[in-house]
């Protein structure tokens, strides 16, 4: 053994120290597991979109497992009741949970806000679209999702770029909404945001429609003496099929169909109940990027959780809910600690680069916010949602302009 | 004339008593999560208690009581968040707002006797309007919802309702014993007795002089101007109102589900009902996670059956069955 290797420089011996120093904590934390409290509307009304979720829960745990998290999920049913999900929030922290993930809708998510402030535990927002969320005050939540506004924002940008990008000359567009609580939100958020965006097209009419009619024709007929060339639509999936019921009836065949952010396009109901009609709807979301490796492993992982589901279908509810899982993961990993305030305050220091979502780094403003959450135009093709823009997500060319219903297979 | 130790109506007396004493030390004895369920029981209680007043005295069936307590929360909060105004000042104008909407119910239902099940139609109408009203009213934020600041510094105002879980419990315990004492005082007074005739028989009730319109109005107003309060402390409590949930039908039937198990038109009986619903649904709960039937749905289906069973065991209700096995009344109370 020569005697230079035994040398000891100073550096090394402070680095040493400080590792040493440092080692209990992070050893700790390796050593023990957080505990995360999945609170998701797994029945109720909810409960479609909530199983969805459930199932990204799921596939997470073998991925953050190989990513080196040491995570415990505990699967809790809110069962679409902001009572059930304020009380089984107290019980999952009674039960040891170190923080909590969900759940999926504003109110049942609020119910849980408050009792993770109150009792110091982080609450890592999975899906809740309503802006106050993070305005009201709480210091121990972030959110890990567009707010309503973002979501039109986004989507109504890349109605532009993906239509100026295919080369299709639109010039006038109509609005079609569900006329619900959510495409209330969404008629008034376009409403406010259309004007200020500079848009290429106009908007020539906005009409709403009772998503529990028995058809649509009257909308569509009213939409065949208007001819635009754009329907911007925000449907579920069961008013959807009967929109596209409609639409084939009445040949009604607008240069694009797109939704500027709302789901029913992308259900395998809807897929399932029209079959090739349902190819070439166009939505902008926030859309598992099929490009990034951690999406890939997310999707091997559901293949083996849940086999009778396909990924496509899914990556929007199981990737938001993959991230949450993960922020809280890295956190605790990072702050080497599971006590509520020190992972809050690790959970607000989040900075990560290689995630799932399309969008930058999933990191949190002042009010718990993620702003880098971008959306990307997802098309039905070959009855498969596929990314067709942006390019650095993009697996396919957009088909635009939509091809006739004639003839299709 | 006073109950002699032995009565059942002292040992009615002593039940209550020590109930009340062991709601008064939960919050030292048990944890947060049994407290939660204790709250929402006593929340149960006492809007199950407004609810009985309407149509377990008087005979009127509404399912549309959400309406009240939309009105209630939407009224206070507005009031505070965007003037300034209290809720102490607040839940007057929310009860007044209430009286109101049920005046033109109560107006049209009487005027045009819309009775039965078709006045029932009637109050669902008003709740859904209203559901759909808010959901458009951009002012009170639509149907993104309503919210109310939640600052660190507020924290013990008690006069603007902001306080920790202990607060809003004894704040619940405190409403749940007034609902009680005034459905108390309510039915033993004159107009009870006038709700309770025109509840057996409107047409025999007026024959013997009973003004049964003005009854009826009476009723509509108490019970809306009680939901209404509750109104103000779902929304203080929960700091925020989405006229989805808070208008939603199912807000009407979690209200009358109490006193309909419970026992209608019985003083107890919205007490013992929420009593039994909100534990049994918790108990559920865990009983299908212990034997590892946990799937989604499972407990709506079993709790759905228990329902059944218990409505079928004790068709008036469990209080009188309750009441008669522990000999705590001589008559039906």
């Amino acid at each position: 053994m020569s005697h230079k290797n035994l040398t000891f420089h100073r550096r090394a011996v402070l680095a040493g120290a400080g590792a040493l120093i440092a080692s209990p904590a992070i050893v700790r934390a390796q050593e023990k597991k957080l505990k995360i409290g999945v609170l998701l509307p797994r029945s109720g009304f909810f409960a479609q979109a909530g199983q969805s979720c459930h199932r990204g829960a799921l596939a997470s745990v073998k991925v953050l497992a190989d990513l080196g998290y040491n995570v415990e999920l505990m699967h809790i049913d809110t069962e679409s009741n902001a009572d059930v999900a304020r009380t089984q929030a107290e019980k999952a922290i009674n039960e040891g949970a170190h923080c909590l993930v969900g759940a999926f809708e504003s109110g049942h998510t609020l119910a849980i806000a408050q009792v993770c402030e109150q009792r110091q535990t982080p609450l890592v927002i999975n899906v809740a679209a309503a802006p106050n969320i993070t305005q009201q005050g709480y210091q121990y939540l972030v959110r890990n999702f567009p707010t309503g506004g973002m979501l039109v924002t986004n989507g109504l940008k890349l109605v532009t770029e993906l239509t100026r990008s295919a080369g299709v000359d639109i010039k006038t567009a109509a609005f079609l909404h569900a006329n619900d609580t959510f495409g209330t939100s969404m008629r008034t958020a376009v409403d406010a945001i259309f004007p200020k965006l500079d848009m290429p097209f106009k908007l020539v009419e906005s009409i709403a429609y009772d998503p529990k009619a028995q058809d649509l024709s009257v909308e569509v007929t009213k939409l065949r003496s208007i001819n635009p060339d754009l329907l911007m639509i925000v449907t579920r999936a069961g008013d959807a099929i009967k929109l596209t019921r409609d639409m084939v009836r009445q040949k009604f065949e607008p240069k694009a169909i797109i939704s500027p952010g709302s789901p029913g396009l992308y259900d395998e109901e809807f897929f399932k109940a029209v079959g090739p009609y349902a190819n070439y709807f166009i939505y902008n979301l926030p859309w598992a990027n099929p490009k990034s490796a951690m999406t890939q492993a997310l999707e091997a992982s559901f293949k083996q959780t849940s086999p009778d589901n396909r990924f496509a279908l899914d990556c929007f509810n199981a990737g938001f809910t993959f991230e949450a899982l993960l922020v809280a993961a890295d956190a605790f990993k990072r702050a080497g600690a599971d006590d509520g305030p020190t992972l809050m305050k690790a959970i607000k220091a989040s900075s990560i680069k290689d995630h799932v979502m399309t969008g930058g780094p999933i990191a949190f403003n002042d009010k718990g916010d993620n702003l880098n959450i971008t959306s990307a135009s997802v098309e039905n093709i070959a009855l498969t949602p596929t990314v067709v823009y942006p390019a650095e997500a993009a697996t396919a060319k957009p088909v635009l302009p939509m091809p006739s219903w004639q003839g299709r297979k | 004339m006073s109950a002699s130790p032995a009565s059942p109506g002292a040992r009615q007396t002593v039940a209550l008593a020590l109930f009340g004493l062991a709601l008064v030390a939960a919050p030292f004895v048990v944890d947060r999560y049994i407290l939660s369920i204790i709250l929402l029981c006593l929340i149960g209680a006492y809007l199950g208690q407004a609810w009985n007043i309407l149509m377990g005295f008087c005979g009127l069936l509404s399912l549309g009581h959400a309406l009240y307590l939309g009105l209630g929360a939407y009224g206070a909060a507005a009031l505070y968040v965007k003037f300034g105004i209290g809720p102490w000042l607040g839940v007057f104008v929310a009860m007044a707002l209430a009286v109101a909407a049920s005046f033109v119910i109560g107006w049209l239902g009487f005027r045009f006797r819309i009775e039965g099940v078709y006045f029932s139609l009637l109050t669902i109408a008003f709740a859904e309007s209203a559901r759909i009203g808010f959901d458009n009213w951009a002012w009170l934020g639509g149907a993104a919802g309503f919210f109310l600041p939640v600052r660190a510094e507020d924290f013990g105002q008690y006069w603007n309702l902001r306080g920790g879980p202990f607060f809003f419990y004894y704040l619940a315990l405190a409403l749940a014993a007034g609902g009680l004492f005034v459905s108390a005082r309510l039915r033993a007074s004159k107009l009870g007795h006038a709700w309770l005739a025109i509840r057996e028989d409107a047409q025999a009730a007026r024959a013997l002089g009973v003004n049964v319109t003005r009854a009826r109005f009476m009723a509509l107003f108490v019970s809306a101007a009680m939901t209404a309060v509750g109104g103000v402390y779902l929304a203080f409590w929960g700091n925020n109102i989405f006229p989805g949930q808070i208008f939603d039908m199912a807000h009407s039937i979690d209200i009358m589900l109490g006193p309909i198990v419970g026992g209608v038109g019985t003083l107890f009986g919205p007490i013992v009902g929420s009593f039994l619903l909100v534990p049994l649904g918790e108990a559920l709960i865990e009983a299908l996670r212990a034997l590892g039937l946990n799937a989604p749905g499972a407990k709506a289906l079993v709790y759905g059956f228990l329902l059944m069973g218990i409505i079928a065991a004790a068709p008036s209700g469990v209080w009188p069955w309750l009441a008669r096995r522990l000999r705590l009344q001589d008559r039906e109370q």
